[in-house]
C-alpha cells in the first residue's frame, strides 16, 4: 500500500483530481443552487466532439489544444440550449437531452472516421477521455488542471459577492445592477474550465458527478453559503483521492467511475447522518419546535 | 445492408413513439439516465446468465430502469436534494459502476464500452433467428416485438396518456392512476431502451426517443399529428445517418443522431413559427413602427415642418435608416418635401388621425 502512496505518479494524478474535484464542487454549487445542474452534464458530452475535432485538425494528442476544442464545443453546446430553450417551446430538459446525445453522436461520427483513417496515428488515448483514465496523466495534464483551476477560483473568488447575490436573489441582483449575461458567461467560464480540463481525469460521460455530487453534499451539511462550498470542494476532493487510489492500486479500474463512486458513498451517508439526513431529520425538527416555543 | 438500415428504422420507430410523451411530459433526461443505468442491470444480468442475447438481461435492465426512476423519485421526495440534481446523482454513479464491472470483469467478452457507447447496429445481421423459416436478424425480430407492444401500449391508453400528459390534475380528479401510467411507460422506456442497446449503444439512445418528437413538437399541435410527424422524423433521420454512415464508413449511431440535430435546427429556423420568421416579423414591425412614429411626430404642434436633422435627432436614428424610412414614406405620398422641409401630405394626415382613434390617443 505504501508502494502506491509514494510513488510519484500517483502523486502527481492525486493531486491533479483532488484539485480538479476541489474547484468542481465549487463550481458545481452554483449551477446546482440554480437549478440546472444538468447543463454541466449536456456540457461534458459536448465536449468530447471538441477534444476529436481538434485532434484531427492539429494531429497530436496535446493537452493544451485538446483542452481548447473541449471548451470551444462546449460553449457551443452551451448557446445552442439557451437559443433553443430562449426561441420556442422546447423545455431545457428536452434541450438537454438532444444537445448532450447528438453532440455525442457527433464526436462517435468523427472518432469512428479517425480510428477507420490510416493518416491520424495514436488514437487509442482519446478513448480515455470518454470515461477518464487518470492513470496515463502527464504531467502536463495535471498543470493544465492546476492553471484551469487556478483561474477558476480567482474569478469565483473576485466575483463572490456578485455570484451569491445572483444566486439567490436575481431580482435584487439585477436592480443593484449586475448584468445578467455577464453573470451567466461568468458561471459558463468557471464550470466549463473545469470540465474541459478534467475530461481526461473522469471522462466526458460522467464529469457532472464531480459538480453536482460535491454541491449536493455540502448542502445536506449546512445552510451557509461560504460553508456549502468548503464542505463541498473538500468532499470532493477527499473522494478524488480515495477514488484515484483505487483506481491506482487495483488493475483495470477506470480512475473516473472510481472518484464518482467515492463520492456517492459519501453521498449516501450524508443523506443519513447529516443533521438535515433522513435518521436525523426527526430529532432536527424537534430541536426546531422547541426553539420556537421557548 | 439493407437488414442493417431495417433494424436501425424499426429502433427509431419504437424509440420515437414514446419518445412524445417524455418530450410532452418533459422526461427526457429521466431517460436519459435510464438509458445509463439499464447498463448496470445488464450487466449484471450478463454475470448471472453468461449469454447477452438472453432474455434475462432485458428483465435485469427493465429492473434497473424502473428502479431508476424510483430512486430519482424517492431522492427527491425527501425534498433534500433537487429532482435535476437528483437524476445527474443517480445517474453517474449506477454508471460507473457498471463501468467498473465491465472493465475489470468482463473486458474479454462481447460487452465492451465500445458497445455501451455506440452500439453496433453494423453487426446486427450477424446474429440471426428463423421465424416461419424465414431467417431474420434477431435485432429484427426483437425491435418489431417491442415497436408492436409500444404501439399496442399507445393505442390502448390513448386516452389515459394524453390526460395525463397534458393534464395532470385533471387526470387525478377523473380518477386515472397517472402514477401507473407513469411506470408503464417508464418500463417500456426501460425495454426499448435495453432492446435498442446493442443497436445504438447506451448514450445514443436518449437521442433516438426525444429528438424526432422534439422536432415534432415544434412543428405541430395536435397529438396524433404530433406523433406521425415524430415517425417520419424517426424514418427520415435513420435512412440519411445510414446513408451517410455507410458511404463515409463512420458509426451510423453517431451520424444519425447528429442528423437528428441538423434536422431539429433547420424544423427550429425554418418552420412557419420558427426563429427566422419570428426575428423577420419583428423586423417588419419594427420597421413600421419607426415609419408611424415618424408620421405621428409631424402631426404633433409645433412639429408640423421639421429638417432631417431634427427629426434624426428625436429619434436617434442614423442618416442610411432615416433615409430609407423617408424614401418610403415620400414614395408613398404620406410626406412630401420642400426646402429641406418635411411635412405631412393629406393622406399622411389621414393615417395619424386614423392612428390616433385607433389607438385611443387625444385627437
Amino acid at each position: 500500500m505504501m508502494d502506491v502512496l509514494t510513488s510519484f505518479t500517483f502523486l502527481i494524478v492525486a493531486i491533479g483530481t483532488m484539485v480538479l474535484a476541489f474547484t468542481g464542487g465549487l463550481a458545481g454549487t452554483i449551477s446546482v443552487m440554480k437549478g440546472q445542474s444538468l447543463i454541466g452534464d449536456a456540457i461534458g458530452h459536448a465536449t468530447f466532439p471538441g477534444v476529436v475535432l481538434s485532434f484531427m485538425l492539429i494531429g497530436i494528442r496535446e493537452t493544451f489544444t485538446l483542452a481548447l476544442g473541449a471548451i470551444i464545443l462546449g460553449i457551443i453546446a452551451f448557446f445552442s440550449i439557451q437559443m433553443i430553450t430562449k426561441h420556442s417551446k422546447v423545455t431545457l430538459d428536452g434541450a438537454l437531452a438532444l444537445i448532450l446525445s447528438s453532440f455525442f453522436g457527433l464526436g462517435m461520427a468523427l472518432m469512428s472516421f479517425v480510428q477507420g483513417n490510416p493518416d491520424y496515428g495514436g488514437t487509442q488515448g482519446l478513448n480515455d477521455y470518454i470515461f477518464g483514465q487518470a492513470a496515463y496523466m502527464l504531467s502536463s495534464d495535471v498543470y493544465l488542471i492546476i492553471i484551469a483551476s487556478a483561474i477558476s477560483l480567482l474569478l469565483f473568488i473576485i466575483f463572490y459577492h456578485q455570484i451569491r447575490i445572483y444566486i439567490f436573489d436575481p431580482v435584487f441582483s439585477r436592480t443593484i445592477g449586475i448584468n445578467e449575461n455577464f453573470m451567466n458567461l461568468l458561471i459558463l467560464t468557471i464550470t466549463i474550465l473545469v470540465i474541459a480540463t478534467g475530461l481526461k481525469a473522469v471522462g466526458a460521460v460522467l464529469i457532472v458527478n464531480i459538480l453536482i455530487a460535491p454541491a449536493v453534499i455540502g448542502q445536506l451539511w449546512s445552510n451557509r453559503f461560504p460553508v456549502v462550498l468548503l464542505i463541498g470542494g473538500f468532499s470532493g476532493a477527499t473522494a478524488a483521492f480515495t477514488g484515484t487510489y483505487i483506481s491506482t492500486a487495483g488493475e483495470n479500474i477506470a480512475t473516473g467511475p472510481a472518484i464518482i463512486l467515492s463520492l456517492s458513498a459519501i453521498l449516501v451517508l450524508s443523506i443519513f447522518l447529516s443533521p438535515k439526513g433522513i435518521l436525523r431529520r426527526g430529532a432536527h425538527k424537534g430541536k426546531l419546535g422547541e426553539d420556537q416555543y421557548d | 445492408m439493407i437488414e442493417v438500415l431495417l433494424v436501425l428504422i424499426v429502433t427509431a420507430l419504437a424509440t420515437s413513439l414514446l419518445g412524445v410523451f417524455l418530450v410532452l411530459r418533459s422526461l427526457a433526461m429521466t431517460t436519459d439516465a435510464i438509458s445509463h443505468t439499464i447498463l448496470l442491470g445488464i450487466v449484471l444480468a450478463f454475470f448471472i446468465t453468461n449469454d447477452l442475447r438472453s432474455p434475462w438481461l432485458i428483465l435485469g435492465a427493465s429492473i434497473a430502469g424502473v428502479l431508476t426512476v424510483y430512486i430519482i423519485e424517492v431522492l427527491s421526495k425527501t425534498r433534500l436534494i433537487r429532482p435535476d440534481a437528483s437524476i445527474g446523482i443517480v445517474f453517474t454513479a449506477l454508471f460507473a459502476a457498471a463501468i467498473i464491472l465491465i472493465s475489470k470483469y468482463a473486458a474479454d467478452v462481447h460487452l465492451d464500452t465500445g458497445i455501451v457507447l455506440m452500439g453496433e447496429v453494423i453487426f446486427a445481421p450477424f446474429t440471426r433467428t428463423e421465424i416461419f423459416s424465414w431467417s431474420i436478424p434477431s435485432a429484427l425480430l426483437q425491435m418489431s416485438i417491442i415497436l408492436l407492444i409500444n404501439l399496442l401500449f399507445i393505442i390502448i391508453f390513448y386516452k389515459e396518456l394524453k390526460v395525463s400528459s397534458f393534464d395532470p390534475k385533471f387526470a387525478f380528479i377523473a380518477g386515472f392512476s397517472t402514477t401507473l401510467i407513469y411506470y408503464i411507460l417508464m418500463t417500456l422506456v426501460s425495454v426499448t431502451a435495453v432492446t435498442a442497446f446493442d443497436a445504438v449503444g447506451s448514450i445514443l439512445v436518449i437521442n433516438f426517443f426525444v429528438a424526432p418528437a422534439l422536432t415534432a413538437y415544434l412543428l405541430v399541435k395536435r397529438l396524433a399529428t404530433m406523433i406521425w410527424c415524430s415517425m417520419l422524423f424517426a424514418v427520415i433521420n435513420s435512412v440519411s445517418g445510414y446513408f451517410i454512415g455507410i458511404t463515409y464508413d463512420l458509426s451510423i449511431a453517431g451520424v444519425t443522431s447528429f442528423v437528428a440535430f441538423i434536422t431539429f435546427i433547420i424544423v427550429f429556423l425554418l418552420n412557419p413559427n420558427g426563429f427566422v420568421s419570428r426575428k423577420i416579423r419583428s423586423l417588419n414591425q419594427k420597421r413600421e413602427f419607426n415609419r408611424a412614429m415618424i408620421l405621428m411626430l409631424m402631426n404633433e404642434e409645433s412639429h408640423q415642418s421639421l429638417t432631417k436633422s431634427e427629426i434624426i435627432s428625436h429619434f436617434h436614428f442614423n442618416a442610411g435608416k432615416f433615409d430609407k424610412h423617408m424614401k418610403y414614406l415620400i414614395f408613398n405620398n404620406y410626406v412630401t418635401r420642400t426646402n429641406e422641409h418635411y411635412t405631412l401630405t393629406e393622406l399622411g394626415e389621414e393615417y395619424t388621425h386614423y392612428t390616433r382613434e385607433k389607438y385611443d390617443l387625444p385627437v
